[in-house]
């Protein structure tokens, strides 16, 4: 028996579609701007290994777990700190003034959090919601990729990261049902950490997870053979990250028991992507390291990473 | 990242709590910066904190001082026989000594480590290793370390070098010092194996056999004496090597005076900007000094206390006098045969008391080792001539003398000179004295046979090994 729903399925997979491509194409081509034109400031020692990925996945398959046994004031709390840290860390080289800085942060949360209470009584009031929320989504990936491949994640890390995290979220979304569950305690909760917009009743979103995982591939690949690489990698996201999980529904039935289309995305993408960094791989030959991106033409940001002297002081043993 | 983050967050917390380091989270600390310069080229802003300085508050350096003396003379009243009657004998309570209490405790001089080193050893540590002094300036003194000593130093060696760029994965480091100085050695094979460096311990060799490993060997980092360093360059000329033939981008050597004529020499020859000069010496390992650019020597104030004490009053050296370097190594970067207000006997000038302007000023810093105490001369006009003054003005000859052979003493107020004929030849004694004299020597000159110049003043080169391809074979039994 096929689900009915107010608006048609097809109709419903188009301006999914459109969403998510226009939320992959923004991340991507925002965290390559941003990776261009500004320098993160890096620990004095530290590069990004496999051991990280792993920490990272492990991070990542509590979290849902985590959201599970917490009550919801708890949850908007960490989204809280985890918003500021990732917009602060990311945007201090961009906004000089720590205190300008940080109202935007603020105004923004706090914007979201009180939406999030009270304007959802309205279609207008949840599009406002959602624009806003979309900017601290984009914002927060774009700063969280360039964290992580300046502070020196290969496309080889991003690559298997990607896979892992498929597999991940196929068994979470078609196997446990975690997913589900997930969406559905937090859509239009503050901080929902989803880019979407809402027509009518229906609310549609691409999580930032995938987002992240796109961001990084296409920065990965820029960092590791350049423009051309990038390019493809961008296609990659916007087509396979996109449109081909949107558009599925219109050809294999994936309805939960919610009534709700739920389609793991980096089932689509991160296949692919791992052929792409092989064939990169193959074509190209050994990646770039950040050392050697930095020394190339392709980095056109000032020079901020240089040391400062140290003080200096009248003294003598 | 995360790990190294860790790492970093439990290295840091050992700094401020004076507490044994891990050193297998040191050594771990040490391939992160490999790997970090692997991936960037470079470290992080802010490296240089990491290994505990420039401390640029002069309050907090010296609360900094106060509480690791503090912990490090608590322990030794504990546990080290020689001074928990030193302490007892000076009235002072560890518990309560500051840098300004230290001077009611004694010196400790290299005469009491010779006739007692049993007394020094602390009775919780087990004994691994002993160094001797090589012994050119007396008799040696045997240093006994322990096995974390040796990965505490290699480790915090190995992490200075990778942050500072002085080792990298692609070089390859050759040590020319004696063999002797077992401590010198088995520091730098465990640093070069921390830093993924390639490490050639050939010794103190003919300068011939050291002069073919240099050039076959693609050895990019020299670690020598300066002695050595004047027997390498001369065997270089002697051969017509230029910079071309070498690979190296360092040469560090220490343990002696180095003179710019012959650092501006060797810098030339071997292809290298500048000739570093470090100090460091094997009573009071781990601590050691940089010389920067403008030739102030800075030694590190994190794992040690160093003070410049006058020569006569004992008290701190003023601005523009001479005066002997006191170390105190800090616990728990010495842990086996400590020692407390360590007398070197090593004489630098205090620096005038205006601010630094160098690359190191947030260290504090002295002139350069002039030499020995027991080596300062002074003539009857009131001239104080020190063994620096002497080398320097000798290796400027024309004549190139390196390394500087000669014997000063003075007789009658006077100072009289003995040097090896080839030191002047071609130049005249007329002109040689002229030259002495402009270069703060003033000086009756002596001119012995070249046969005898290596009985005027031993070097650290003098220290040869010999090899079979060097020496005369042996016939029958």
């Amino acid at each position: 028996m096929h689900a009915v729903f107010a608006i048609p399925l097809w109709q419903q997979s188009l301006i999914q579609a459109t969403i998510a491509m226009i939320a992959a194409f923004l991340v991507c081509s925002l965290a390559l701007y941003y990776f261009r034109r500004v320098r993160l400031e890096r620990p004095p020692i530290g590069t990004f290994n496999a051991r990280d990925i792993t920490i990272l996945l492990a991070i990542i398959l509590a979290l849902p777990f985590l959201y599970a046994v917490l009550p919801s004031w708890a949850i908007t709390c960490f989204l809280v700190v985890t918003f500021a840290c990732s917009l602060s860390i990311g945007y201090r080289q961009v906004i000089r003034s720590q205190t300008v800085l940080w109202l935007i942060i603020g105004v923004l949360i706090g914007a979201n959090i009180y939406e999030g209470h009270r304007m959802m009584g309205t279609v207008l009031g949840w599009q406002v919601w959602w624009l806003e929320l979309d900017i601290l989504v984009i914002g927060g990936a774009v700063a969280v990729a360039n964290l992580y491949i300046q502070g020196g994640m290969r496309l080889k890390h991003v690559a298997y990261f990607a896979l892992a995290l498929a597999a991940y979220d196929v068994f979470s979304s078609l196997v446990i049902n975690v997913t589900a569950v997930l969406v559905e305690e937090f859509v239009g909760q503050p901080l929902d950490p989803t880019f979407g917009f809402r027509f009518g009743a229906v609310n549609y979103g691409i999580g930032i997870g995938d987002l992240l995982i796109y961001a990084l591939f296409a920065v990965a690949c820029y960092k590791a053979y350049g423009k051309a690489a990038s390019r493809v990698a961008i296609v990659l996201a916007v087509l396979l990250g996109g449109a081909a999980p949107s558009l599925c529904p219109l050809v294999i039935e994936l309805i939960d028991f919610r009534n709700d289309i739920l389609i793991p995305s980096q089932l689509f993408f991160a296949p692919v992507a791992f052929v792409a960094y092989l064939w990169m791989k193959r074509r190209y030959g050994r990646e770039r390291t950040m050392g050697e991106y930095l020394a190339s033409s392709d980095n056109i940001a000032p020079d901020s990473a240089s040391a400062p002297a140290p003080a200096r002081e009248p003294v003598s043993v | 990242m995360f790990e190294t983050g860790v790492r970093q967050v439990r290295f840091a917390v050992g700094m401020v709590s004076g507490r044994r380091f891990s050193t297998a989270n040191l050594a771990s600390l040490v391939n992160d910066a490999v790997a970090t310069i692997a991936e960037f080229g470079e470290p992080g802003a802010d490296a240089q904190s990491l290994l505990g300085g420039p401390l640029p508050d002069p309050e907090e350096r010296r609360e900094f001082a106060n509480r690791a003396l503090r912990r490090t003379a608590r322990r030794l009243a504990q546990r080290s026989p020689f001074y928990a009657r030193r302490f007892a004998a000076a009235d002072g309570d560890p518990a309560k000594i500051d840098v300004a209490a230290l001077r009611a405790i004694p010196v400790t001089a290299k005469r009491d480590l010779i006739e007692r080193p049993g007394d020094f050893q602390c009775t919780d540590v087990e004994r691994y290793l002993s160094t001797r002094t090589t012994g050119t300036t007396g008799k040696p003194a045997e240093i006994w370390l322990s096995r974390y000593e040796m990965d505490l130093w290699a480790g915090f060696g190995a992490l200075a070098s990778v942050i500072r760029d002085e080792l990298r994965t692609t070089d390859i480091m050759q040590v020319n010092v004696s063999s002797r100085a077992v401590a010198a050695t088995h520091l730098a094979a465990a640093t070069c194996r921390l830093t993924q460096t390639g490490c050639r311990l050939v010794g103190v060799l003919p300068p011939d056999d050291a002069l073919d490993s240099l050039c076959d060997g693609g050895a990019t980092v020299l670690s020598t004496y300066p002695s050595y360093l004047a027997e390498l360059l001369n065997a270089a000329r002697r051969r017509g090597l230029t910079a071309d033939d070498f690979k190296l981008r360092r040469i560090t050597v220490g343990g002696e005076v180095l003179s710019d004529r012959l650092a501006e020499a060797a810098g030339r020859t071997f292809g290298v900007a500048r000739v570093e000069d470090v100090f460091s010496m094997t009573e009071v390992i781990p601590i050691s000094g940089r010389t920067c650019s403008q030739g102030h020597l800075h030694i590190d104030l994190t794992s040690g206390h160093v003070e410049l004490l006058d020569l006569v009053t004992g008290e701190p050296a003023a601005p523009g006098a001479l005066g002997t370097v006191v170390i105190t190594p800090y616990f728990p970067f010495r842990e086996c045969m400590p020692v407390f207000r360590y007398d070197t006997r090593d004489i630098a000038r205090c620096l005038p008391d205006e601010a630094l302007d160098c690359e190191l000023s947030g260290i504090p810093a002295t002139s350069p080792i002039l030499g020995k105490a027991g080596s300062l001369l002074e003539t009857a006009s009131g001239n104080v001539i020190t063994p620096s003054k002497l080398v320097k003005a000798i290796e400027s000859l024309p004549t190139e003398p390196w390394p500087a052979r000669y014997l000063a003493e003075v007789e009658e107020g006077r100072l009289r000179l003995t040097l090896p004929e080839a030191a002047i030849s071609g130049y005249g004694e007329t002109a040689a004295v002229r030259h002495l004299a402009e270069a703060g020597v003033d000086a009756d000159l002596i001119v012995v046979a070249d046969d005898q110049a290596a009985q005027l003043r031993h070097t650290r080169s003098d220290l040869h090994e010999t090899s079979f391809g060097a020496a005369q074979a042996l016939i029958g039994a």
